[in-house]
Protein backbone atom coordinates (compact mmCIF):
# COMPACT_ATOMS: atom_id res chain seq x y z
CA UNK A 1 0.00 0.00 0.00
CA UNK A 2 1.75 3.44 -0.86
CA UNK A 3 1.99 5.03 1.87
CA UNK A 4 0.24 9.36 1.89
CA UNK A 5 3.68 10.81 2.65
CA UNK A 6 5.35 9.46 -0.34
CA UNK A 7 3.60 11.58 -3.17
CA UNK A 8 6.12 12.80 -5.62
CA UNK A 9 9.18 10.79 -3.75
CA UNK A 10 8.93 12.75 -0.82
CA UNK A 11 8.78 12.40 2.16
CA UNK A 12 7.57 14.84 4.63
CA UNK A 13 4.17 17.33 4.83
CA UNK A 14 4.83 20.16 3.62
CA UNK A 15 6.81 18.86 0.74
CA UNK A 16 3.51 17.03 0.27
CA UNK A 17 1.07 20.28 0.86
CA UNK A 18 3.71 22.56 -1.47
CA UNK A 19 3.37 19.65 -4.46
CA UNK A 20 -0.14 19.92 -4.05
CA UNK A 21 -0.23 24.11 -4.36
CA UNK A 22 1.67 23.40 -7.76
CA UNK A 23 -1.39 20.84 -8.64
CA UNK A 24 -3.98 23.56 -7.82
CA UNK A 25 -2.15 26.65 -10.13
CA UNK A 26 -1.64 24.48 -12.99
CA UNK A 27 -5.15 23.55 -12.78
CA UNK A 28 -6.00 26.92 -12.30
CA UNK A 29 -3.79 28.28 -15.33
CA UNK A 30 -5.67 25.67 -17.45
CA UNK A 31 -9.52 26.41 -16.24
CA UNK A 32 -9.29 30.04 -15.84
CA UNK A 33 -9.10 31.40 -19.66
CA UNK A 34 -12.48 29.64 -19.95
CA UNK A 35 -13.84 30.92 -16.79
CA UNK A 36 -12.47 34.62 -16.60
CA UNK A 37 -14.92 35.68 -19.00
CA UNK A 38 -17.91 34.26 -16.88
CA UNK A 39 -16.70 35.87 -14.04
CA UNK A 40 -16.03 39.30 -15.76
CA UNK A 41 -19.40 39.34 -17.36
CA UNK A 42 -21.10 38.89 -14.02
CA UNK A 43 -19.26 41.63 -12.73
CA UNK A 44 -20.33 43.82 -16.13
CA UNK A 45 -23.76 42.25 -15.85
CA UNK A 46 -24.22 43.55 -12.21
CA UNK A 47 -22.61 47.23 -12.53
CA UNK A 48 -25.14 47.27 -15.55
CA UNK A 49 -28.03 46.47 -13.39
CA UNK A 50 -26.73 48.80 -10.78
CA UNK A 51 -27.27 51.47 -13.54
CA UNK A 52 -30.30 50.10 -15.10
CA UNK A 53 -32.29 50.27 -11.85
CA UNK A 54 -30.91 54.05 -11.40
CA UNK A 55 -32.62 54.75 -15.06
CA UNK A 56 -35.55 53.49 -13.91
CA UNK A 57 -36.08 55.74 -11.21
CA UNK A 58 -35.65 58.24 -13.59
CA UNK A 59 -37.42 57.26 -15.80
CA UNK A 60 -40.50 56.69 -13.30
CA UNK A 61 -39.86 60.07 -11.80
CA UNK A 62 -39.71 61.63 -15.15
CA UNK A 63 -43.10 59.54 -16.28
CA UNK A 64 -44.48 60.37 -12.78
CA UNK A 65 -44.00 64.06 -13.57
CA UNK A 66 -45.48 64.56 -16.96
CA UNK A 67 -48.82 62.37 -16.07
CA UNK A 68 -49.05 64.83 -13.07
CA UNK A 69 -49.08 68.05 -15.15
CA UNK A 70 -51.02 66.33 -18.21
CA UNK A 71 -53.30 65.51 -15.08
CA UNK A 72 -53.78 68.95 -14.43
CA UNK A 73 -54.61 69.85 -17.82
CA UNK A 74 -56.78 67.17 -19.27
CA UNK A 75 -60.46 66.95 -19.39
CA UNK A 76 -63.00 64.66 -17.47
CA UNK A 77 -62.55 61.03 -18.27
CA UNK A 78 -59.14 61.27 -20.17
CA UNK A 79 -57.71 58.21 -19.06
CA UNK A 80 -53.52 60.13 -18.60
CA UNK A 81 -51.85 57.23 -18.24
CA UNK A 82 -52.98 55.33 -20.65
CA UNK A 83 -53.13 58.23 -23.20
CA UNK A 84 -49.34 58.72 -22.28
CA UNK A 85 -48.29 55.30 -23.01
CA UNK A 86 -49.59 55.45 -26.57
CA UNK A 87 -47.34 58.30 -26.97
CA UNK A 88 -44.36 57.15 -25.25
CA UNK A 89 -44.88 54.30 -27.20
CA UNK A 90 -45.38 56.01 -30.88
CA UNK A 91 -42.70 55.88 -33.58
CA UNK A 92 -42.43 57.17 -36.93
CA UNK A 93 -40.54 54.85 -39.75
CA UNK A 94 -38.21 56.48 -41.96
CA UNK A 95 -38.79 56.36 -45.43
CA UNK A 96 -36.42 54.38 -47.79
CA UNK A 97 -32.87 55.21 -48.41
CA UNK A 98 -32.26 52.48 -51.51
CA UNK A 99 -33.15 55.08 -53.67
CA UNK A 100 -32.13 58.30 -52.14
CA UNK A 101 -33.77 61.09 -54.68
CA UNK A 102 -36.16 63.03 -53.19
CA UNK A 103 -36.12 61.16 -49.74
CA UNK A 104 -35.30 64.33 -47.93
CA UNK A 105 -39.11 65.71 -48.91
CA UNK A 106 -40.38 62.47 -48.55
CA UNK A 107 -38.67 62.39 -44.61
CA UNK A 108 -39.70 66.14 -44.26
CA UNK A 109 -43.57 64.89 -44.69
CA UNK A 110 -43.31 61.99 -42.53
CA UNK A 111 -41.35 64.41 -39.66
CA UNK A 112 -44.11 67.09 -40.34
CA UNK A 113 -47.03 64.15 -40.13
CA UNK A 114 -45.60 62.84 -36.91
CA UNK A 115 -44.97 66.04 -34.96
CA UNK A 116 -48.87 66.89 -36.22
CA UNK A 117 -50.10 64.03 -34.81
CA UNK A 118 -48.25 63.75 -31.51
CA UNK A 119 -49.06 67.73 -31.28
CA UNK A 120 -52.72 66.89 -31.95
CA UNK A 121 -52.67 64.01 -29.53
CA UNK A 122 -51.36 65.92 -26.73
CA UNK A 123 -54.39 68.52 -27.46
CA UNK A 124 -56.63 66.35 -27.29
CA UNK A 125 -55.45 64.92 -23.71
CA UNK A 126 -55.14 68.66 -22.44
CA UNK A 127 -58.23 70.26 -23.20
CA UNK A 128 -57.83 72.67 -20.46
CA UNK A 129 -54.10 73.61 -21.91
CA UNK A 130 -54.06 76.85 -24.07
CA UNK A 131 -52.19 76.73 -27.18
CA UNK A 132 -48.60 77.68 -26.03
CA UNK A 133 -48.68 75.95 -23.31
CA UNK A 134 -50.54 72.62 -25.33
CA UNK A 135 -46.70 73.39 -27.39
CA UNK A 136 -44.42 73.55 -24.10
CA UNK A 137 -46.65 69.98 -23.03
CA UNK A 138 -46.20 68.14 -26.02
CA UNK A 139 -42.20 68.87 -25.72
CA UNK A 140 -43.03 67.62 -21.72
CA UNK A 141 -44.17 64.42 -23.49
CA UNK A 142 -41.06 63.87 -25.75
CA UNK A 143 -38.58 64.32 -22.86
CA UNK A 144 -40.29 61.66 -21.32
CA UNK A 145 -41.02 59.39 -24.74
CA UNK A 146 -36.87 60.03 -25.03
CA UNK A 147 -36.09 59.01 -21.49
CA UNK A 148 -38.32 55.75 -21.70
CA UNK A 149 -36.76 54.93 -24.97
CA UNK A 150 -33.56 55.46 -23.47
CA UNK A 151 -34.54 52.98 -20.47
CA UNK A 152 -35.88 50.37 -22.86
CA UNK A 153 -32.76 50.19 -24.92
CA UNK A 154 -30.47 49.68 -22.35
CA UNK A 155 -32.75 47.01 -20.64
CA UNK A 156 -32.85 45.36 -24.10
CA UNK A 157 -28.44 44.79 -24.39
CA UNK A 158 -28.76 44.43 -20.51
CA UNK A 159 -31.24 41.21 -20.87
CA UNK A 160 -30.09 40.07 -23.99
CA UNK A 161 -26.38 39.73 -22.69
CA UNK A 162 -27.78 38.11 -20.16
CA UNK A 163 -29.76 35.58 -22.13
CA UNK A 164 -27.16 34.75 -24.41
CA UNK A 165 -23.84 35.07 -21.81
CA UNK A 166 -22.32 37.15 -24.54
CA UNK A 167 -20.01 39.69 -22.75
CA UNK A 168 -19.55 41.97 -26.29
CA UNK A 169 -22.89 42.82 -25.93
CA UNK A 170 -22.74 43.78 -22.67
CA UNK A 171 -19.08 45.26 -22.94
CA UNK A 172 -20.27 48.16 -25.56
CA UNK A 173 -23.90 49.02 -23.44
CA UNK A 174 -21.34 49.06 -20.43
CA UNK A 175 -18.63 51.43 -22.50
CA UNK A 176 -21.63 53.78 -23.46
CA UNK A 177 -23.17 53.85 -19.61
CA UNK A 178 -21.45 57.22 -18.78
CA UNK A 179 -22.63 59.19 -21.99
CA UNK A 180 -25.98 57.58 -21.14
CA UNK A 181 -26.44 58.67 -17.99
CA UNK A 182 -25.32 61.87 -18.83
CA UNK A 183 -27.96 61.97 -21.14
CA UNK A 184 -30.68 60.86 -18.67
CA UNK A 185 -30.16 62.96 -15.78
CA UNK A 186 -30.40 65.66 -19.04
CA UNK A 187 -33.61 64.57 -19.78
CA UNK A 188 -34.53 64.76 -15.94
CA UNK A 189 -33.64 68.03 -15.34
CA UNK A 190 -35.33 69.09 -18.88
CA UNK A 191 -38.77 67.44 -17.78
CA UNK A 192 -38.50 69.99 -14.42
CA UNK A 193 -37.84 72.46 -17.12
CA UNK A 194 -40.49 71.79 -19.03
CA UNK A 195 -43.12 71.49 -16.78
CA UNK A 196 -42.31 74.97 -15.57
CA UNK A 197 -42.23 76.55 -18.86
CA UNK A 198 -38.46 77.62 -17.83
CA UNK A 199 -36.46 78.91 -21.26
CA UNK A 200 -33.52 76.14 -21.89
CA UNK A 201 -30.14 76.65 -23.27
CA UNK A 202 -31.26 75.65 -26.92
CA UNK A 203 -33.43 78.78 -27.01
CA UNK A 204 -30.05 80.82 -27.36
CA UNK A 205 -30.61 81.64 -30.53
CA UNK A 206 -34.35 82.87 -30.12
CA UNK A 207 -33.39 84.84 -27.52
CA UNK A 208 -30.33 87.19 -29.26
CA UNK A 209 -32.72 87.55 -32.33
CA UNK A 210 -35.37 88.95 -29.99
CA UNK A 211 -32.86 90.65 -28.37
CA UNK A 212 -31.92 92.53 -31.78
CA UNK A 213 -35.18 93.48 -32.16
CA UNK A 214 -36.51 94.52 -28.59
CA UNK A 215 -38.20 97.82 -28.56
CA UNK A 216 -37.54 98.83 -32.41
CA UNK A 217 -40.53 99.79 -34.70
CA UNK A 218 -41.34 96.67 -36.31
CA UNK A 219 -43.70 94.46 -38.66
CA UNK A 220 -44.21 90.62 -37.09
CA UNK A 221 -46.06 88.09 -39.15
CA UNK A 222 -46.49 84.64 -39.27
CA UNK A 223 -45.30 83.12 -42.35
CA UNK A 224 -45.04 79.55 -41.54
CA UNK A 225 -46.03 76.97 -38.77
CA UNK A 226 -45.34 78.71 -35.83
CA UNK A 227 -42.84 80.79 -37.36
CA UNK A 228 -42.66 84.25 -37.03
CA UNK A 229 -40.92 86.94 -38.70
CA UNK A 230 -40.37 90.81 -37.68
CA UNK A 231 -39.29 93.07 -40.46
CA UNK A 232 -37.67 96.61 -39.97
CA UNK A 233 -34.84 98.49 -40.85
CA UNK A 234 -31.74 99.25 -39.66
CA UNK A 235 -29.42 102.12 -41.14
CA UNK A 236 -31.29 101.98 -44.45
CA UNK A 237 -30.91 98.15 -44.77
CA UNK A 238 -34.30 95.49 -44.46
CA UNK A 239 -33.67 93.57 -42.28
CA UNK A 240 -36.61 90.15 -41.57
CA UNK A 241 -35.57 88.57 -38.12
CA UNK A 242 -36.99 84.74 -38.46
CA UNK A 243 -37.98 83.23 -35.15
CA UNK A 244 -40.50 80.24 -33.63
CA UNK A 245 -43.00 81.83 -32.03
CA UNK A 246 -43.05 81.93 -28.28
CA UNK A 247 -43.77 81.98 -25.38
CA UNK A 248 -44.72 78.13 -25.64
CA UNK A 249 -41.92 75.36 -26.87
CA UNK A 250 -41.52 75.27 -30.49
CA UNK A 251 -39.29 75.32 -32.79
CA UNK A 252 -40.73 76.39 -35.71
CA UNK A 253 -40.60 75.72 -39.47
CA UNK A 254 -37.71 78.38 -40.43
CA UNK A 255 -36.68 76.81 -43.57
CA UNK A 256 -39.88 77.58 -44.64
CA UNK A 257 -40.05 80.71 -43.58
CA UNK A 258 -36.50 81.66 -45.74
CA UNK A 259 -38.11 80.03 -48.51
CA UNK A 260 -40.89 82.45 -48.30
CA UNK A 261 -38.95 85.26 -47.47
CA UNK A 262 -36.74 84.70 -50.31
CA UNK A 263 -39.81 84.25 -52.57
CA UNK A 264 -40.78 88.18 -51.67
CA UNK A 265 -37.15 89.55 -51.84
CA UNK A 266 -35.53 87.47 -54.39
CA UNK A 267 -32.39 89.39 -55.78
CA UNK A 268 -32.72 92.22 -52.82
CA UNK A 269 -31.30 89.52 -50.12
CA UNK A 270 -27.54 89.78 -49.85
CA UNK A 271 -27.11 87.45 -46.68
CA UNK A 272 -28.42 84.87 -44.22
CA UNK A 273 -26.74 85.04 -41.06
CA UNK A 274 -28.39 82.20 -38.71
CA UNK A 275 -28.03 81.95 -34.89
CA UNK A 276 -27.89 78.60 -32.91
CA UNK A 277 -26.74 76.92 -30.04
CA UNK A 278 -23.77 74.20 -30.85
CA UNK A 279 -22.54 71.62 -28.80
CA UNK A 280 -19.15 72.54 -27.59
CA UNK A 281 -16.28 69.76 -27.24
CA UNK A 282 -15.34 68.62 -23.11
CA UNK A 283 -12.68 71.77 -21.78
CA UNK A 284 -14.88 74.06 -23.67
CA UNK A 285 -16.39 77.39 -22.24
CA UNK A 286 -19.83 77.31 -22.03
CA UNK A 287 -21.67 80.25 -23.63
CA UNK A 288 -18.69 80.97 -26.14
CA UNK A 289 -19.78 82.42 -29.16
CA UNK A 290 -18.14 81.45 -32.34
CA UNK A 291 -18.28 82.90 -35.78
CA UNK A 292 -18.25 80.64 -39.13
CA UNK A 293 -20.30 79.94 -42.68
CA UNK A 294 -23.25 77.35 -43.06
CA UNK A 295 -26.73 76.92 -42.35
CA UNK A 296 -26.44 77.14 -38.00
CA UNK A 297 -29.34 74.50 -37.65
CA UNK A 298 -29.41 71.18 -36.00
CA UNK A 299 -32.72 68.74 -36.16
CA UNK A 300 -32.88 65.37 -38.81
CA UNK A 301 -31.53 67.92 -41.53
CA UNK A 302 -34.42 68.52 -43.92
CA UNK A 303 -34.45 72.69 -42.61
CA UNK A 304 -30.86 72.45 -43.64
CA UNK A 305 -30.72 70.87 -46.74
CA UNK A 306 -33.78 73.19 -47.93
CA UNK A 307 -31.62 76.49 -46.63
CA UNK A 308 -28.30 75.29 -48.28
CA UNK A 309 -30.05 74.43 -51.58
CA UNK A 310 -32.27 77.58 -51.54
CA UNK A 311 -28.67 79.53 -50.49
CA UNK A 312 -26.69 78.42 -53.29
CA UNK A 313 -29.49 78.43 -56.11
CA UNK A 314 -29.72 82.06 -55.50
CA UNK A 315 -26.16 82.82 -54.01
CA UNK A 316 -27.02 83.91 -51.03
CA UNK A 317 -23.93 83.87 -48.31
CA UNK A 318 -24.71 81.79 -45.00
CA UNK A 319 -23.31 83.09 -42.05
CA UNK A 320 -23.11 81.62 -38.52
CA UNK A 321 -23.04 82.06 -35.03
CA UNK A 322 -22.62 79.51 -32.84
CA UNK A 323 -23.08 79.39 -28.66
CA UNK A 324 -21.17 76.78 -27.13
CA UNK A 325 -22.73 74.37 -24.85
CA UNK A 326 -23.19 70.37 -23.75
CA UNK A 327 -25.74 68.33 -24.77
CA UNK A 328 -27.16 68.65 -20.94
CA UNK A 329 -27.18 72.62 -20.99
CA UNK A 330 -29.34 72.76 -24.33
CA UNK A 331 -32.28 71.05 -22.42
CA UNK A 332 -31.90 72.02 -19.01
CA UNK A 333 -33.10 75.68 -17.68
CA UNK A 334 -30.25 78.40 -19.26
CA UNK A 335 -27.42 79.33 -17.78
CA UNK A 336 -26.61 82.78 -17.02
CA UNK A 337 -23.21 82.65 -19.28
CA UNK A 338 -25.42 81.26 -22.34
CA UNK A 339 -28.12 84.19 -21.86
CA UNK A 340 -25.46 86.70 -21.71
CA UNK A 341 -23.79 85.05 -24.78
CA UNK A 342 -27.50 86.50 -26.32
CA UNK A 343 -26.18 90.47 -25.76
CA UNK A 344 -23.03 89.62 -27.58
CA UNK A 345 -24.43 87.77 -30.65
CA UNK A 346 -26.72 90.91 -31.05
CA UNK A 347 -23.54 93.28 -31.13
CA UNK A 348 -21.53 90.61 -33.82
CA UNK A 349 -24.66 90.36 -35.67
CA UNK A 350 -25.09 94.33 -36.12
CA UNK A 351 -21.90 94.84 -36.82
CA UNK A 352 -21.90 91.69 -40.00
CA UNK A 353 -25.07 93.31 -41.25
CA UNK A 354 -23.28 96.82 -41.74
CA UNK A 355 -20.08 95.32 -42.84
CA UNK A 356 -21.46 92.08 -45.76
CA UNK A 357 -24.75 94.10 -46.49
CA UNK A 358 -25.00 97.37 -48.38
CA UNK A 359 -27.72 100.08 -47.75
CA UNK A 360 -30.63 99.62 -49.96
CA UNK A 361 -30.72 95.77 -49.68
CA UNK A 362 -32.33 93.20 -47.13
CA UNK A 363 -30.49 90.57 -44.80
CA UNK A 364 -32.75 87.61 -43.18
CA UNK A 365 -31.18 87.04 -39.39
CA UNK A 366 -32.33 83.23 -38.42
CA UNK A 367 -32.68 82.66 -34.52
CA UNK A 368 -32.68 78.94 -34.18
CA UNK A 369 -34.06 76.83 -31.10
CA UNK A 370 -36.73 75.95 -28.60
CA UNK A 371 -38.64 79.22 -27.79
CA UNK A 372 -39.62 77.64 -24.46
CA UNK A 373 -40.31 80.33 -21.60
CA UNK A 374 -39.22 83.13 -24.40
CA UNK A 375 -41.81 85.67 -25.34
CA UNK A 376 -42.19 87.47 -28.65
CA UNK A 377 -40.58 90.86 -27.82
CA UNK B 1 -7.73 61.80 -7.43
CA UNK B 2 -11.06 59.60 -8.77
CA UNK B 3 -13.96 60.86 -10.07
CA UNK B 4 -16.88 60.99 -7.34
CA UNK B 5 -19.70 58.97 -7.72
CA UNK B 6 -23.40 60.89 -8.11
CA UNK B 7 -26.10 60.80 -6.54
CA UNK B 8 -29.17 62.12 -7.42
CA UNK B 9 -28.90 65.71 -8.17
CA UNK B 10 -30.88 68.82 -6.87
CA UNK B 11 -32.15 70.79 -9.89
CA UNK B 12 -31.20 74.58 -9.95
CA UNK B 13 -34.23 77.00 -9.69
CA UNK B 14 -33.25 79.86 -12.09
CA UNK B 15 -33.92 83.09 -11.31
CA UNK B 16 -36.36 85.39 -13.24
CA UNK B 17 -34.68 89.18 -13.53
CA UNK B 18 -37.07 92.08 -13.86
CA UNK B 19 -36.93 96.11 -15.19
CA UNK B 20 -38.69 98.62 -13.77
CA UNK B 21 -40.58 100.39 -16.97
CA UNK B 22 -40.63 103.80 -15.18
CA UNK B 23 -37.28 103.93 -13.52
CA UNK B 24 -35.34 101.01 -14.89
CA UNK B 25 -34.03 99.61 -12.32
CA UNK B 26 -32.90 95.60 -12.51
CA UNK B 27 -34.22 93.38 -9.66
CA UNK B 28 -34.37 89.33 -9.34
CA UNK B 29 -36.93 86.85 -7.72
CA UNK B 30 -37.21 83.10 -8.12
CA UNK B 31 -38.56 81.81 -10.95
CA UNK B 32 -42.75 81.39 -10.71
CA UNK B 33 -45.39 79.75 -13.13
CA UNK B 34 -45.75 81.56 -15.82
CA UNK B 35 -43.00 83.61 -15.96
CA UNK B 36 -41.36 84.56 -19.51
CA UNK B 37 -38.65 86.30 -20.85
CA UNK B 38 -40.42 89.60 -22.49
CA UNK B 39 -43.47 89.55 -20.56
CA UNK B 40 -44.75 92.11 -18.42
CA UNK B 41 -46.45 91.91 -15.45
CA UNK B 42 -47.85 93.70 -12.42
CA UNK B 43 -45.43 93.80 -9.89
CA UNK B 44 -43.84 96.72 -7.54
CA UNK B 45 -40.29 98.30 -8.02
CA UNK B 46 -38.47 98.43 -4.91
CA UNK B 47 -36.85 101.66 -5.78
CA UNK B 48 -39.34 103.96 -7.39
CA UNK B 49 -42.56 101.45 -6.83
CA UNK B 50 -44.02 101.59 -9.86
CA UNK B 51 -46.56 98.64 -10.77
CA UNK B 52 -45.57 97.56 -14.30
CA UNK B 53 -42.02 95.85 -14.48
CA UNK B 54 -40.48 93.71 -17.77
CA UNK B 55 -38.81 90.46 -17.02
CA UNK B 56 -35.57 90.58 -19.39
CA UNK B 57 -33.86 87.45 -18.47
CA UNK B 58 -34.63 83.85 -16.22
CA UNK B 59 -31.39 81.93 -16.05
CA UNK B 60 -29.38 79.76 -13.59
CA UNK B 61 -27.05 81.54 -12.02
CA UNK B 62 -23.95 78.72 -12.35
CA UNK B 63 -21.84 78.12 -9.04
CA UNK B 64 -18.18 79.68 -9.34
CA UNK B 65 -15.44 77.39 -9.68
CA UNK B 66 -13.15 76.88 -6.84
CA UNK B 67 -9.12 77.92 -8.29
Amino acid sequence: MLDFLQVSGQQDLISVISSLIWLLFLMIFFIYPSFSQRLQLSYILRDLERRLQRLKVMRDEVRGKTVEVLRKYSGDGVKVDEELDKLLLSFMIAPESMDPYGIVYKLEHIVNTWEDVFEEHVKLICTKADEAWSKTLTNLVEVARGMDYLYRVVRHYYLLGRRTANIYIVLQIQMLMPQIMEIAEAYRRACYAFTQGQPIGDGVGVLAVAKLVEGLEKKTYQVAKDTIVHEFEMDGRRVFVLRAAGPGGAVGRPADGLLKILESERDKVKAVIMIDAALKLEGEETGKVVEGIGAAIGGIGVDKFKIEEISKKMNIPLYAFAIYQSIGEAITPMKKSIAKAADEVVEKVKKLISSKVDEGFSVIVAGIGNTVGIGIS
Amino acid sequence: MLPRRRGVEEIPQPLTHLKCLECGTVNSRPFTGGDYVFKEVEERCPKCGASKMKIIGIYVEEERKTP
